[in-house]
């Protein structure tokens, strides 16, 4: 989205040589900063982690060893039972969404106080993931108000966190609670440029309101659907750390382990480095992949 | 935005007929902000108080969550270099995005295109893919447990999409007012700071909201980067007191209110520039 857009063309308007050379240095100059650090402390540390996956080390000392570090982890039983846990947390992605355009069509109804709604909607994507995280953690914890709710019908406390599947529930719970309300915005923002002449005809014709939402509303929208779509999975493959982190420090086991909190793990509680990196490798390309899907769905889209 | 505000306020009837969608709607909105109001109203109880009657007012209001996370876990410490550590990344990254959206908006910047593409392309780097390499080069800098390095990764990481973002925001502004004050003998910066600062406001005080969020909210770097207990950061903070103090459910609400609290003020405040920034921001 926009990111196509995005690369600028053609410069300034013309003007005599000296001053469009000195333009040049001192455009030059001011991009160059930004650009150093970008490059130093983003594109550079993607090569060296490259560079550390073919290695066996401790951080000071690099052995070169190939496949080495990749063979080990694809022998390796806790990768695949991490691996599956994140194809579970993939139960995440349609509840998202469902809610996510549920609350879209609603807000694009004549409702009102709908600008107000779309604040309280946003309001969990400002808060970290460890506030949120902590939030889930704590309602669902021993003393917790789920426990003491249940509580009040006689219910005894259930250790939701002792029990991998358990677990799993609550930390979806939490992406969802924290992801819908940012996505149905962005639905919003697909529904308000659909034509409203479209509406009208259909109204004419006398569609009802659901024959509507399901032959002019989501197909309308399909691009933007298929937008949140892969960000949510990509999310679910990269960016589940802090929820695992303060929620269930990815126990009991490796029930709640997930692919990016293992890199973690294996980075600063094992001796080689280099399996981590190797780890970092393959989420990178599995997500390129992804994204190169991402785009092709997306240009198929375009033509239809 | 302004646009869409304009299309939805023109379908907004003005009578009542739709009170099922609304009743909808309050639920789900109620999903949100109960949570919230729980954790706020139960901060501010001790213990015995909450394990009573965890779901009514609190029989007895005080402030000693706060208190004894001010004055025995260092929270208030916490939360100073979290404002130091966040203020200045967001400051560092306004400065050199400008400088660099300028440049790539309105000069014949050489090699151009290549540059936005790199700006571009990183911000699709994976976060784990980052953590070891740069673990590795700030210990090889001598910049682990510093809050240097710690602002110097939020730099690093918040400057690609925030000069696409000022590029973006600084190509509206037309060339002629550059080409007058040219005329008139205006230099580079005094161009950026009388027509492109003042003329980008609006994107720039987008940014800078979106950055500090960021900044603050921010937990693997801020965990990993700086361990020295007196240094820590409020996430990591609130973190470990999560984790310690399992059963004093108040305690810990005191925590997250804190945390939450300057989210939620510039929310609150600023809700216009963070709602215009979120087209842009979630396309990252």
């Amino acid at each position: 989205m926009g990111v196509a857009s995005a690369a600028p063309t053609g410069g300034g308007p013309r003007r005599p040589g000296s001053f469009r050379r000195r333009d040049r240095i001192i455009g030059l100059l001011a991009v160059l900063p930004a650009f150093l650090v970008v490059v130093g402390f983003m594109a550079f540390p993607v090569a060296f982690a490259l560079y550390i996956s073919f290695t066996r080390t401790n951080g000071l000392t690099y052995e070169w060893r190939w496949f080495e570090n990749y063979i080990a982890l694809f022998n390796d039983p806790i990768v695949l039972q991490v691996f599956l846990n994140n194809i579970t947390f993939l139960i995440s992605v349609p509840l998202v969404i469902f809610i996510a355009v549920l609350v879209s069509v609603l807000l694009f109804e004549r409702v009102r106080g709908w600008k107000f709604f779309r604040v309280i909607f946003f309001l969990p994507n400002v808060l970290s993931v460890a506030v949120i995280g902590l939030m889930f953690r704590n309602a669902f914890g021993f003393n917790g108000a789920v426990n003491q709710a249940l509580g009040l019908f006689g219910v005894e406390p259930i250790q939701f966190f002792t029990n991998g599947t358990t677990a799993i529930a609550i930390i979806i719970l939490a992406i969802v609670w924290s992801g819908f309300g940012i996505q149905s915005l962005l639905l919003l923002s697909g529904l308000t440029s659909i034509n409203p002449a479209v509406f009208e005809a259909a109204a004419i014709d006398g569609a009802g309101w659901w024959k509507r939402l399901w032959y002019i509303t989501l197909p309308n929208i399909r691009r933007v659907l298929g937008f949140v779509f892969i960000i949510n999975v990509i999310y679910t493959f990269s960016a589940l750390f802090g929820f695992v982190f303060v929620m269930t420090a990815g126990g009991p086991g490796f029930d709640t382990t997930t692919i990016d909190y293992l890199v973690y793990l294996r980075a600063f509680s094992a001796t080689n480095l280099g399996s981590g990196a190797a780890l970092a490798v393959l989420i990178f390309i599995f997500i390129g992949v992804l994204t190169v899907i991402q785009n092709r769905v997306f240009a198929l889209g375009k033509e239809d | 935005m302004a646009e869409e505000d304009v299309i939805i306020s023109k379908r907004i009837s003005s009578s009542w007929s739709r009170w099922p969608i609304f009743g909808v709607l309050v639920l789900v909105a109620l999903t949100i902000v109960y949570p919230l109001y729980f954790v706020i109203i139960s901060s501010f109880r001790p213990n015995a108080d909450y394990l009573q009657d965890p779901f009514g007012l609190p029989g007895v209001w005080s402030l000693e969550n706060y208190a004894s996370l001010i004055n025995t876990y260092g929270v208030g410490q916490a939360f100073m270099n979290s404002m130091f550590v966040s203020i200045t990344s967001v400051v560092c990254i306004l400065i050199l995005a400008s400088l660099a959206g300028y440049a790539l908006a309105k000069l014949p910047v050489p090699g151009k295109k290549q540059m936005t593409a790199i700006f571009v392309s990183v911000m699709l780097i994976p976060g784990p893919v980052l953590i070891i390499p740069i673990y590795l080069m700030l210990a090889r800098l001598g910049l682990v447990n510093t809050f240097a390095g710690l602002i110097l990764v939020y730099i690093a990481t918040g400057l690609p999409f925030a000069t696409f973002f000022l590029t973006l925001s600084f190509r509206g502004i037309p060339d002629e007012v550059i080409e007058a004050a040219r005329i008139d003998g205006a230099g580079f910066f005094r161009i950026m700071w009388s027509i492109i600062v003042p003329m980008g406001s609006s994107g720039l005080a987008t940014l800078a909201v979106l950055q500090f969020l960021g900044a603050w909210n921010e937990l693997i770097f801020a965990f990993i980067v700086v361990t020295d207990p007196s240094m820590r950061l409020l996430t990591p903070t609130l973190a470990s007191i999560g984790e310690r103090f399992l059963t004093d459910q108040p305690l810990v609400s005191a925590g997250l209110f804190i945390t939450a609290s300057i989210p939620l003020l510039l929310l609150l405040f600023a809700s216009k520039y963070i709602m215009q920034g979120l087209q842009v921001g979630v396309s990252r």
